[in-house]
Parts: structure tokens; sequence; C-alpha cells
């Protein structure tokens, strides 16, 4: 598969990315456990905004599948009537010199939630794969631990110590040092001021908890800091600093293998869940703001879909074998 | 093009007025049912905002108008067409599970989005598709079942995705 030359500007996938997807989705079909294809996907999914917009559609198609999936024989039947009924009135029709319109405009435009933004940096020095926790300890004795899909690269140099976090999310345990300790991530940076905390890379902003020291925010952009004091956590964007609330207690407790919810929406869940699970997790829109808390296994995230379908009203749907969509129960 | 431009949706209310009577007429002759025909004719008036469109003269946004008329006659029919084989398919089921209304509604939707997307393709392309995504088999039985290799399961499977994912495209278009 060749690498895409649009820019990353253009929006609106050309024919040829078209045709890439599709092959893409051929190909992992063929064999959903086959890793390396997963991961080749990834990479290509990561390219560009035209890429995405892209598996969106290949999604979407999907997804009007799902619905029938429940009684497959019998929609399969329906379809094969329809089409041999259909073609034999689309000749007749030809004859007379009238082409069908494509019946698009009372198709519903369903959205999935977008893929979350993979763009994994593969050369980084640390990094896990989705689905993987791993701990690191640093020359100086920091301790790092990286959530599932998570990249992130380490500078040290003899006058300072500087993590750059592509993706995903790393709880950090600085070491007693005098070299000031800097996380920069998309938005801006962080200087740890002997410290435990978290900060998780996000699409558009970075989110920061301390558990404990404190650290001190900049936005990149603005060039706005904030010290953030233990027990505390908050976003930021690469203009504003948002305000302070109680540091949740998820936001280490992955660290040893949990998630935890404190009353969060769904889609906030799924998105800290999708770390953790093989393949895509969509969420349908009506039910992204349902309300989910308690504890649950990390290792296991088949395990997890199962608890939150029994206790919310959702069904997992399964339409393609690495895609996993929560719609509302009918 | 996200908000319709007000000048354009004064220009399709007079085309309205203009052409909605000979319309609905004209789609009455052809199914007989005055519900449908009325229904009908307005959606060839929503077409007609979702993708603007510039005439000349009358004379062309007639010829125009007709045809869009014969598209959503087709349309409507397809979509009859599909409902009436699902209703014998499940009227063939030993036991009758009726479906609720709602449920119902869903499934006959899906049918005929996945029927529109199949319409397009080929015979075997098509017999792929449904193979694998509707009764969940793999690529080695359904080139068994097919006559053909797996390799060209596989080009089958990009092919009817490749149309779907055009269809999708031009949607999105169509909706901005």
């Amino acid at each position: 598969m060749k690498r895409s030359s649009d820019p990353l500007s253009e929006q609106k996938p050309s024919h040829a990315v078209l045709q890439q997807a599709a092959d893409w989705y051929a190909r992992l079909t063929a064999d959903p456990h086959d890793a390396s294809a997963g991961e080749a996907w990834r990479r290509w999914h990561g390219q560009s905004e035209a890429h995405r917009q892209a598996w969106q559609y290949v999604e979407r198609v999907a997804r009007r599948f799902a619905t029938l999936q429940e009684d497959g024989d019998a929609a399969a039947r329906t379809l094969r009537t329809a089409r041999r009924t259909d073609l034999s009135r689309r000749q007749a029709l030809r004859t007379l010199g009238v082409a069908s319109g494509g019946a698009l405009l009372g198709w519903l435009g369903w959205r999935a939630t977008p893929l979350p933004q993979l763009l994994m940096a593969w050369q980084a020095d640390y990094r896990t794969a989705t689905g993987e926790l791993r701990d690191f300890l640093l020359a100086d004795g920091t301790h790092l631990w990286l959530n599932g899909a998570t990249a992130l690269d380490a500078d040290y140099r003899p006058e300072r110590r500087r993590l750059r976090l592509f993706a995903g999310e790393v709880l950090i345990e600085t070491a007693a040092e005098t070299r000031p300790f800097v996380v920069d991530t998309e938005q801006g940076s962080l200087r740890a001021l002997g410290t435990r905390f978290s900060v998780t890379q996000q699409d558009g902003f970075t989110r920061l908890a301390v558990f404990d020291g404190a650290v001190e925010v900049r936005a990149a952009g603005s060039g706005a800091t904030r010290i953030v004091e233990a027990g505390q956590q908050l976003r930021f964007d690469r203009q504003a600093i948002g305000a302070g609330e109680p540091a949740a207690a998820a936001r280490q407790a992955w660290a040893r293998g949990m998630l935890v919810a404190g009353d969060i929406p769904l889609a906030e869940f799924v998105e800290e869940l999708s770390r953790h699970h093989r393949g895509h997790l969509a969420v349908a829109p009506e039910i992204a703001g349902l309300r989910v808390m308690g504890t649950y296994p990390l290792h296991d995230s088949e395990q997890v879909l199962a608890m939150l379908e029994s206790a919310l009203p959702i069904v997992v749907h399964r339409p393609l074998p690495w895609w996993t969509s929560l719609e509302a129960r009918r | 093009m996200s908000t319709l431009d007000t000048s354009y949706q004064q220009q399709v209310a007079h085309y309205y007025a203009e052409h909605h009577g000979w319309i609905r007429a004209w789609l009455y002759r052809r199914l007989g049912n005055a519900c449908d025909s009325a229904d009908l004719a307005h959606e060839v008036f929503l077409r007609l905002l979702a993708k603007p469109r510039r005439f000349d003269s009358a004379g062309h946004a007639r010829a125009y108008l007709h045809g869009m008329s014969r598209h959503v006659c087709v349309d409507f029919w397809r979509r009859r067409q599909v409902e009436q084989a699902w209703l014998e398919v499940l009227a063939g089921r030993p036991e009758a599970v009726a479906p609720s209304e709602e449920h119902r509604a869903l499934v006959l939707e899906a049918l005929q989005q996945v029927h529109a997307m199949l319409a397009r393709l080929p015979e075997k392309v098509a017999e792929a598709f449904l193979l694998a995504q509707l009764e969940g088999l793999g690529y080695r039985t359904i080139g068994e079942r097919l006559g053909v290799s797996e390799r060209t399961v596989t080009k089958y499977m990009a092919q009817a995705m490749y149309q779907c994912l055009l269809l999708e495209a031009e949607l999105d278009e169509a909706l901005v």
C-alpha cells in the first residue's frame, strides 16, 4: 500500500485514498489477528486527515450492516431476492433510457465517534502497544508507567531532564535531583516540582493530574502558567489552562491494572478502555453521556464490555472482527 | 456550504410553486396512491435543495424535475421491493416472530441502504460481501462457495467496500 501524498490540509479523501481504505478493510477482514497488518494499518490511519476520513466511511458502511447481523440469514436472503428483481427491472428500465438515482438522501448519516488519534510515534524511545502497561526506570531513578498506546521520548542532558509525550498517558514519579524535570506535550510543558503526576496527551489538549508535590504548567501558545498542587487535576490546550478539580483516582489506578470510573460519561470511559482494547471501540452518540461508576479490570477489555452491557441500557455490537460498537439497547 | 443561502431557497420555493402540481399528478398516475405521491413530490424538492442547481430556462427546469421525479419513483419501488422480499422471507419462517414496529423500521431502513450499496456491484462481488458481512464466513469458505481463490475474494471485498465508500463520500457531499 502506497503512502498517500495528500496534503494534510485536504480533508476530503480522494478516490485513491478511498481505494486504500477499501484495501485495508479487505486485508484486515481476511485475518483479524494479523498483528503486523494491524500495526501497518494504524500507521496508514495516522498519516493524514484524509485517511482518517476515509476510514470513517468504512465504519459507516460497517454500521449499516450491523443492524442486519442479528438476523443475517434473513437479511442475506432478502437482499438476494431484491437484487434479482431489481436486476431484471433495471434491464427493462435501461431500454427505456431511465437510470436510477442513488437513493442516498434517505440515509441517516450516522457518525461514529472519531477514531482515536493513534498517530503513534513509532520511533519513540519508550512506547506501549494497545492493551499493554509497562514501567520503566530511567537512569536518574525516575519511574515511568506507560498506559496503553503511549509513546514518549526521553532527552536527558547534563543541565536538564526532558520527556516528550507524543500519545497516550504516562504516570511519573520523579527522582529527587537538582536538574529540572520537564514534560513537553503538543499543548505546552509541565515542570515537575518534586513529584508524582500523570500526563495524558489527548486530541487537542493535555490532561495533568498531580498526586504528590506540584507541577508548573505552561501553555505553549499563550505562555500562560499555573502551578498545580497535589490532589488536583486540570486540562489545558495551547491557549488556555482549564479550572482545577480534584484529581481522579483513575489517573493512577491504571498503573495497578485497574480502571476506576468515578461517575464519568460513557464516552470518556470508553476512550480510556480503548487504550487496552485491540481494535476500534465506538460509542453511539445517544448513549455517550450515560454515567459509569466502578472499578474494572484493565487486562480484560472484553470482560469490561460485558460488565457495561449488564449495568447500562446498551448492547455491544461486533460488526467487524476488529471493530466494536456500543449502542443503545432497543 | 453548510448553510443554504437564502436566495437559493427562494429560488426553490419559486420552482415549487411552479412545478409541484404537475409533479404530484405525474407521480399519482404512476403510483395510484395520493399519500405516497405527495411524499415523493416533496422528496423531489428536498433533493433539489440538497444539491443546488440553476436552470437556464423554465423548460430546462421542467426537464430536470421530470427526470428527478422518475428517480424518486424508481427509488420508491426499490424500497418497496426490498420490503416485500423481507416480508416473504419472514413469512417463510416456521415460527413467525413478529418484530416490533420500531425494530422493523430499523431493519428495513438498513436493508434499503445495503441494497442500494450492493446495486452497483457485480454479482459475485455482492455475494462475497454478503457472505462475509451478514453470514460471517471467512475468505476461504467464501472462495469455495463462489469457486474462486482466497486472493480473489480479498479483491472482491476491497472492490465492494470501495463502491460503498464512494456512496458514503457522495452522501457526505449531498448533506454538507
